[in-house]
């Protein structure tokens, strides 16, 4: 565990590094990137000075390194507020969404890829293989334009967007995470509020993206449905619930575990559009505003927050493997 | 041409999936075609010429998509963002799938420190969330199609090589690799007569499942406007372009995504046709980091896959 923890810790230094190159010396005059492409002189000459735009590389580096560690990330030159508390602001909400929709993707891809393949190609089979294929075709702005429009426009069952009706003071901070602090401050309007407008998109983005865990949990079923120890299971008298439950289900969802991680690296990539379609408040957004207004020292930051988030749920879902598989031992095995 | 000893077509049509999808795949790979080599001259309008007298309108049969806020006729713009939207995704994949091949088998038939450099490398990119650094990269790139498919690949690659390299060791204890070897065959001869085709089948189902999800990236790129140039047409572009008309004119967005849809379904209907038919195992595991730096290199006991039948 330890060794996968610090493994983990030197893919995040390599990645830091990468993004470091990236912002500092893939274009021949950062200074002049990160001041805007109107800047006067005298603007790009204080940028450069304030980041250490005209040092060395390796001194560059140890400046970035230092503030980044440190979290002197400095104060975001649109809006003038700190740039780490603008990210713990975003984080939670983006969290929030995202998770959601991880937890219907998992649910939703495990039972229709199950019912899939013990209807190997059967009509059920084809039918939620062209859904899920259609699905993961469908373009993220389609499916949410659509969504709004179908469900929040034309039946207006669903609020538009935003996170909590606008009449509602949100409840004191706890964990950031809207329903959550709701919850935990016992305030049920806001809950039910928080809960009413996170349904349509996070039901959108788990539609447009359950197609890759239903495609490997019908994968992963169908090869062990006909495997020889399923076989003797069967022989030596276990029913075919028990059967299902422990010997097939099971082993469809250690690939289904591993896919989750790149999954949730996939989701917090589609929450961009995701959160601009339903004006969600999340760091999908502030990224996009970044990235559009060249804000480099914004980017940066945010763009390492988003690679933390991948590297920890490939983290978690080394750990779940482990568990999920006892013959997988954490590193330690030879 | 052949593959695993099946002719192409007989391939590509004994699956319906395939079938469909590659009948889709080649309308519009034609259509984008012949609207490159006759440099836009088969689109009815002018798809950048702005007509003020006819601005939204409904679609008809002068204009079979309608028309834009600006007067510009949608269906000639949808067809002059073909060669785009065709072209970039294939220009990603096949430039992914040959640093693919060459650093994959590089890796997997030599091994030793130049598999473990290339591998740990190849770990780190994985770690990017692909479309936050596309739209970093294409950012600090700057606008130009060239950029845009530069800023893809960047994120595209890595998977090609955990692709390329898995196969190449589960080839790699074959017999006929050992018998070559003793032969003293030397390594382009294996290569060429005893590895690549052996590789190939896995390459071509994930690049084909693999264009539409490029594509997928590239229209958001286009949707957000990062990266492609303004004023070119493109289908993601062409769907943001109008956000502002989204409750009054919503077709004017939903043309150009639902074009984009079909040809997205197009590659993944005929990759995952070919999936079928050549019975290839595109495994989650390409797509995430390896047991990071404490790997255990397991091959693929490929137990006998034919059972299912």
């Amino acid at each position: 565990m330890l060794r996968r923890a610090v493994g983990s810790f030197l893919v995040l230094l390599g990645v830091v590094l990468i993004i470091f190159l990236i912002s500092h010396a893939l274009n021949p005059d950062p200074a002049h990137l990160w001041a805007g492409p109107k800047a006067k002189p005298s603007t790009v000459e204080a940028v450069a000075l304030r980041y250490h735009l005209n040092d060395p590389l390796p001194v560059q580096l140890y400046f970035f390194l230092v503030n980044l560690f440190t979290g002197r990330l400095g104060t975001d030159p649109l809006t003038g507020q700190s740039i780490a508390s603008e990210i713990m602001f975003y984080v939670p909400n983006t969290l929030e969404l995202v998770l959601a929709a991880l937890v219907i993707i998992v649910a939703a891809g495990i039972g229709l890829g199950y019912v899939s393949a013990m209807n190997f190609s059967g009509p059920r089979d084809s039918a939620i293989r062209v859904v899920y294929l259609l699905a993961w075709a469908t373009p993220t702005f389609l499916g949410s334009i659509v969504a709004v429009l179908v469900f929040a426009t034309y039946i207006p069952i669903f609020p538009s967007g935003g996170m909590y009706s606008s009449g509602l003071t949100p409840p004191p901070r706890i964990t950031g995470v809207f329903i959550l602090d709701s919850l935990l401050g016992l305030r049920v309007q806001d809950f039910l509020s928080g809960l009413y407008h996170l349904i349509l998109p996070a039901a959108t983005l788990a539609f447009l993206n359950f197609g890759l865990i239903a495609r490997i949990a019908r994968s992963s079923i169908l090869d062990v449905r006909w495997a020889t120890h399923v076989k003797s299971a069967l022989a030596k008298g276990l029913t075919q619930k028990e059967l299902r439950r422990r010997h097939i289900l099971r082993n469809g969802l250690i690939d289904v575990n591993t896919l989750s991680a790149v999954m949730f690296g996939w989701l917090l990539s589609g929450t961009v559009v995701v959160e601009q379609v339903f004006a969600w408040p999340g760091i999908g957004q502030f990224a996009y505003n970044a990235i559009a207004a060249d804000d480099y020292p914004v980017l940066i930051p945010v763009v390492i927050v988003f690679t933390v988030g991948v590297i920890v749920a490939n983290f978690l879902a080394d750990v779940v493997y482990s568990v999920l598989d006892p013959r997988i031992a954490l590193g330690e095995s030879k | 041409m052949f593959i695993r000893g099946v002719k192409l077509k007989q391939l590509i049509l004994s699956n319906k999936l395939s079938a469909a999808g590659f009948f889709i795949v080649a309308v519009f790979v034609l259509l984008a075609l012949v609207e490159a080599a006759s440099s836009g001259h088969i689109t009815p309008y002018n798809p950048y010429k702005p007509n003020l007298e006819q601005v939204n309108s409904a679609p008809s049969l002068n204009h079979f998509f309608g028309t834009d806020f600006e007067g510009r006729d949608i269906f000639s713009r949808v067809i002059a963002a073909l060669p785009i939207d065709v072209g970039i995704p294939l220009a990603v994949v096949s430039l992914s799938a040959c640093i693919g091949i060459l650093a994959g088998v590089m890796a997997g038939y030599f091994g030793g420190w130049l598999e473990e450099v290339i591998m740990r490398f190849t770990d780190l990119f994985l770690a990017f969330p692909a479309l936050i650094m596309v739209l970093a990269v294409a950012a600090t790139l700057g606008p130009s199609l060239i950029n845009a498919i530069l800023a893809i690949v960047f994120t595209w690659w890595p998977p090609y090589v955990r692709l390329v390299r898995g196969s190449v060791l589960e080839v790699g204890t074959e017999d006929f690799i050992a018998v070559s070897k003793t032969l003293n065959s030397s390594f382009f001869y294996i290569l060429r007569k005893g590895i690549v085709p052996n590789v190939l089948p896995s390459v071509l189902v994930y690049a084909t499942m693999d264009v539409g999800t490029a594509l997928l990236n590239l229209s958001t790129l286009g949707y957000l406007g990062i990266g492609i140039p303004p004023n070119t047409p493109e289908l993601g572009g062409m769907a943001a372009a109008i956000s502002s008309n989204l409750y009054t004119h919503p077709l004017e967005a939903l043309l150009p995504a639902f074009v984009l849809f079909l040809i997205i379904a197009g590659f993944s209907f005929l990759g995952e046709g070919l999936r079928e038919t050549l019975d290839v195992k595109v495994r989650p595991h390409i797509l995430v980091r390896n047991k990071v730096f404490g790997e255990t290199k397991k091959v693929d006991d490929s137990d006998d896959h034919t059972s299912k039948a």
